[in-house]
């Protein structure tokens, strides 16, 4: 599927901000399912420093920079993607202690090695009520742990309840839990901190969500801003696999990857400090329409 | 007491339960410290504590403080300095260093693959998920040892002597090790109080491996020999104290995270004179407060885009981000291993034995020996990494043991570490107590060197498992002896070079900030005690609360002072704080008379409001006092350049505004009975007036002098002439350019106080000046300080 992506946020400061500091991770990521095509990014105003750099993760990056007094920010990026994923066969996916054993075997620590995501990150850690509510999903071990982790981020979906502003950026994974209800990103946190609670290796995807559904389908939820789902390392043959818990189906060609990481921290789609006396208001607005 | 047979007697009845430093199995003295204890018998009754209190005292005048987490307010506590110092015997100590020199060299080596190719990973001698999971790997920097700078130059150790006399790595410091400091001002306390047995017993220096130290971050920073920083958390940090006294000792720049700001790819200094570039931190931070951009993102005391310098090679740090790695508990159950992969050599210092419990088998291992070993975590704590659940177990002990092996990963079991006793003069005599020893090591091209001495740590009790500052503990003085006598070394500057008088390098602006604030809450605290008295005199002397006394207390309302009995000392005792509390923030560049000047009044009204003393007028005399102390040391005692005349700035606005809205509030519309009197009383000026004018007070003459008298130290005009004065020699002002907004505002004000009548000066006439001089603070700190007090580091909203 082909798509025209488009993305806008614009910033508003009542009381100009100086000494600015940007990171924006909004660029589609280029990978062997997700072609990226004519990319474009327009800042304004124009930005004393900018620059194209790639982290750690593998993520495209704009590292941006204001030090003189601005009393507003707009970032425009238009991409042209096409995505071609096929569905993951997840009856076919190994059982979970083998994934475990061949994870603990894994002696590479580059960008996609699964060793970065086993433990606690910045925004998420684990915690006991949470490990015995995944423990239920995953009770039955030997079938294909694949479909176990289709089960959890379909419970998710269901036991769950998608509630936009009820949850801010802080809000953590017990509160969530506790609370059962949230935003994807939430929901993203959530899951990820089980799967880890189990042993697995489990990352964070943020990305763009078709707009609207192909006829006689149902909207997805999460498609008028930016969208973050979870990937899960199903073993050397499987690697890494999408999943949706909010909308509670395996990541397919309705969602674009434009950034992964341990967690919200890592993949954020624009991070950044500033000086100020004054406070804040943000504007998002996202597109995706399929082109022929 | 000096000791006597009988108490060594005593005390090596005491020592018998252990290892002890000084006596050796069967009762006898080791030979290493005969000669100390041979001089402490020797000295006549009284001696030893008349040079105990020499060492107290000095530490006391230098400021030597260390602060308490957890009580109110982090209170700031004596140094707990202990007697005597702890000797070590020469040969002995060649051997160690010797081994504290290869296992510099092992962790060196262990980092710069950590942070380049990850070999020890990828051949399978460290397990991957110790890196993975590990919060103080760093991805920001990930490949940084491909740059080919030092990963690691200043590094300690923790040792301790096991029952077995040898002695046991506890653990490596390699983040930001604390401590030098304090050994270097144990060590001069301890030469003050002991000058003839240290020159006797030949101890060695440490002033060399200060100076090589100091030589090698001047090398790092390139030939220009530019300024070198040392980057602290601020004075909230429990080492503060210590980092103020390396900058002052090393003649670094102390510098917190938002002094810095990066540019391009170059940190560079906010100073009063513009951005100024520095190439090299030595970093007392941690890391993941270090850079709010990409490794920590609710740290406010970081620099946005610090981890960009560093992976471009335009910023050294000293040590580098991620050095905490080393670290890691865990490592410790790999090195022998890792030691013979990376160095090829077996490690000559035992270590702390160390199992993973990430590894089923050794998991069961430690459970079976749950009684001999001591479960811990396997990784380094992190404050960002604060909130979760792992560091809350962290905190409090004891832990449980996991029940698998993917739960194991986490943990550790340590072999539960015997320490050795040192003696310790206690109420008592000589007691016997528990000792670790922290060595410093530092590399420079020639390789690593350890400092000859370090910061020994005593329990405060016999049987202490652990030893920590925060719990009680105390530190003494390390000894090395040496055969032959020691030539005196200080830290001049690099050998050969020309003294020649230079000025300070441009003020930071933080610096410059702190000092403005604290002249002007100096002031303010001097206008509001003033102020109290006044109103607290006329009280007393059985006036009846009339018109005067109500303004009084309206105008002291503004400054937060209530004048109902009792109250006003709580007011006065915010004052003093602020006052106290910016001083607390600039104390390198500060004299320790003048910072505890302020202190004192703090203690002043706490005494006060605790006895309930209803003495107002008695106490803000007092205050008074040490206030014109205060004063009296900034201007005697400060170098007179560019922060004292910030200091200057700020005292002579605070008291120019003060004096325009105290004298115009007193006069306003049909001034009350009693007005001229409090503004002579208010000025100051009751005695100059008496000697200049007849007894009868007129408005005329009275403001003439408060106002317009440009001979009076306590008039308006006096403070804006001086404003004028101080601030043509800021930087950046020039005669001959056009001046700025500041400098033309100060100027025509000066010149509206020349040309004025003592007819027209009213209320109207005062409160303008009062909005005259508020406007020029404003211009003053946009043009030179850190920005408007109201404005805050940010971080920027994330969509939802």
């Amino acid at each position: 599927m082909r798509y025209a992506v488009r993305l806008r946020i614009t910033y508003d400061y009542p009381a100009a901000v100086t000494d600015a500091r940007h990171l924006l991770r909004i660029r589609p990521r280029r990978e062997t399912d997700q072609f990226v095509r004519n990319v474009a990014v327009s800042i304004a105003p124009r930005p004393e420093e900018q620059r194209g750099e790639t982290d750690f993760f593998g993520n495209p990056v704009d590292a941006i920079a204001f030090f003189a007094p601005q009393t507003e920010l707009a970032i425009d990026m238009r991409a042209d993607v096409s995505v071609e994923r096929p569905a993951a066969r997840l009856s076919e996916t190994p059982e979970i202690e083998r994934i475990l054993a061949e994870t603990c075997a894994v002696r590479s620590l580059d960008a996609g090695s699964p060793l970065h995501h086993l433990g606690p990150s910045p925004r998420i850690s684990g915690f006991a009520p949470l490990s015995d509510w995944v423990a239920e999903t995953f009770e039955t071990a030997k079938r294909p742990a694949g479909e176990a982790v289709m089960a959890l981020a379909r419970r998710i979906r269901e036991e769950f309840a998608y509630r936009p502003g009820s949850t801010v950026v802080g809000t953590s994974v017990a509160e969530i839990f506790a609370e059962r209800r949230g935003v994807c990103q939430d929901f993203s946190h959530l899951m990820i901190a089980g799967l880890r609670a189990r042993g697995m290796a489990a990352r964070y995807v943020s990305g763009f969500l078709r707009t609207d559904p192909p006829k006689g389908q149902p909207r997805l939820e999460g498609a008028d801003a930016m969208h973050a789902w979870i990937e899960a390392w199903l073993g050397e043959d499987c690697g890494w696999v999408g999943f949706d818990p909010t909308n509670g189906i395996a990541a397919g060609d309705d969602h674009i990857v434009v950034a992964v990481g341990r967690d919200y921290e890592d993949a954020q789609p624009i991070a950044g400090t500033f000086v100020t006396s004054g406070s804040q208001e943000t504007r998002h607005f996202v597109d995706v329409v399929p082109v022929a | 007491m000096p000791p006597d047979t009988v108490q060594l007697r005593r005390y090596a009845s005491l020592a018998a339960k252990s290892r002890d430093e000084m006596i050796a199995p069967g009762g006898a003295v080791r030979p290493h410290w005969t000669p100390l204890m041979r001089r402490l018998a020797a000295m006549p009754g009284g001696e030893v504590e008349r040079r105990f209190a020499s060492a107290r005292q000095y530490l006391s005048e230098a400021g030597v403080f260390h602060q308490v987490y957890g009580e109110e307010s982090e209170q700031s506590h004596d140094w707990p300095l202990g007697h005597p110092a702890l000797i070590i015997d020469r040969a002995e100590w060649t051997a160690l260093s010797a081994g504290l020199v290869q296992r510099a060299r092992f962790l060196e080596a262990l980092l710069t693959d950590l942070y380049g190719e990850r070999r020890v990973v990828a051949e399978g001698v460290l397990p991957g998920v110790l890196v993975g999971r590990n919060p103080e790997f760093l991805r920001p920097v990930a490949d940084q040892a491909r740059l080919g700078i030092p990963l690691l130059s200043f590094i300690a150790v923790d040792l301790g002597r096991g029952p077995d006399g040898r002695w046991w790595v506890l653990g490596d410091r390699t983040q930001a090790p604390s401590g030098a400091g304090f050994a270097l001002e144990n060590r001069v306390a301890t030469s003050k109080a002991f000058p003839d047995l240290s020159r006797a017993l030949n101890v060695e220096r440490l002033a060399g491996f200060f100076r090589n130290f100091r030589e090698m971050l001047f090398a790092l920073g390139g030939p220009e020999r530019s300024r070198i920083g040392l980057l602290t958390s601020g004075p909230h940090n429990e080492t503060y104290y210590e980092h103020a006294y390396l900058a002052r000792y090393l003649g670094l720049l102390l510098l917190e995270g938002g002094d810095l700001i990066v540019h391009g790819d170059r940190a560079e200094v906010r100073t009063v004179d513009g951005f100024q570039p520095i190439r090299v931190l030595w970093r007392r931070l941690d890391a993941d407060f270090c850079d709010p951009l990409e490794l920590f993102g609710a740290s406010r005391i970081g620099t946005p885009g610090l981890c960009r310098a560093v992976r471009s090679g335009a910023l050294s740090l000293v040590n580098a981000l991620g050095s905490g790695i080393l670290e890691t508990p865990a490592l410790l159950a790999f090195q022998k291993a890792l030691a013979k992969a990376l160095i090829g050599e077996e490690l000559k210092l035992p270590t702390i034995a160390t199992w993973w419990c990430g590894d089923e088998a050794v998991r069961r291992y430690v459970a079976e020996n749950a009684g001999r070993l001591q479960l811990g975590p396997a990784f380094p704590a992190t404050m960002a990494a604060a909130g979760d659940e792992t560091s809350a177990q962290r905190r409090s002990e004891p832990q449980a043991m996991p029940a698998t092996a993917r739960e194991g990963v986490a943990f550790v079991g340590q072999e539960i570490a015997a320490l050795s006793t040192t003696p310790v003069f206690g109420a008592s005599g000589l007691e016997p107590r528990p000792v670790t020893l922290r060595a410093f090591l530092m590399r420079d091209e020639e390789g690593w060197h350890v400092m000859p001495g370090g910061f020994a740590r005593v329990a405060d009790s016999r049987d202490a498992r652990v030893i920590s500052m925060q719990r009680g503990g105390g530190s003494i003085d390390v000894w090395i002896p040496s055969d032959q006598p020691i030539k005196p070394i200080s830290l001049i500057g690099p050998r050969g070079d020309r003294f020649a008088r230079r000025l300070p390098g441009a003020l930071p602006a933080r610096a410059a900030d702190n000092l403005f604030w604290l002249g002007r809450y100096a002031e303010r605290c001097e206008g509001a005690t003033r102020l109290t008295r006044l109103h607290a005199a006329r009280t007393t002397e059985g006036w009846a609360a009339g018109e005067l006394e109500a303004r009084l207390a309206v105008i002291l309302k503004d400054y937060g002072v209530d004048i109902d009995p009792g109250r006003p000392k709580r007011g006065l005792l915010a004052l003093a704080r602020q006052a106290a509390d910016t001083a607390s923030r600039i104390r390198e560049r500060f004299s320790p008379d003048a910072w505890r000047t302020l202190n004192e009044i703090v203690s002043l009204v706490l005494d006060a409001i605790a006895e309930d003393d209803q003495a107002t007028v008695e106490l803000t005399s007092a205050i008074l006092t040490q206030l014109s102390g205060f004063a009296g040391l900034a201007h005697e005692n400060m170098y007179q350049f560019t922060g004292w005349r910030f200091m200057q700035c700020g005292r002579a606005l605070e008291r120019g505004q003060a004096t325009a809205a105290v004298i115009s509030s007193l006069i306003a519309g049909e001034a009350p009975v009693g007005a001229l009197e409090a503004v002579l009383t208010f000025t100051d000026s009751s005695v100059t007036y008496r000697r200049r004018y007849s007894v009868d007070l007129s408005e005329e003459t009275v403001v003439d002098l408060a106002v317009l008298d440009p001979l009076n130290p306590r008039s308006l005009a006096f403070q804006v002439n001086r404003l004028a004065e101080v601030t043509s020699a800021l930087p950046g002002v020039h005669l001959g350019e056009t001046p700025d907004l500041l400098i033309r505002r100060l100027a025509r004000l000066r010149v509206r106080l020349q040309t004025a009548d003592a007819v027209e000066v009213d209320s109207a006439f005062l409160d303008r000046v009062v909005g005259d001089l508020s406007l020029i603070s404003d211009l003053l700190t946009q043009r030179y300080l850190l920005s408007s007090p109201r404005a805050r580091a940010e971080w920027l909203g994330g969509p939802e």
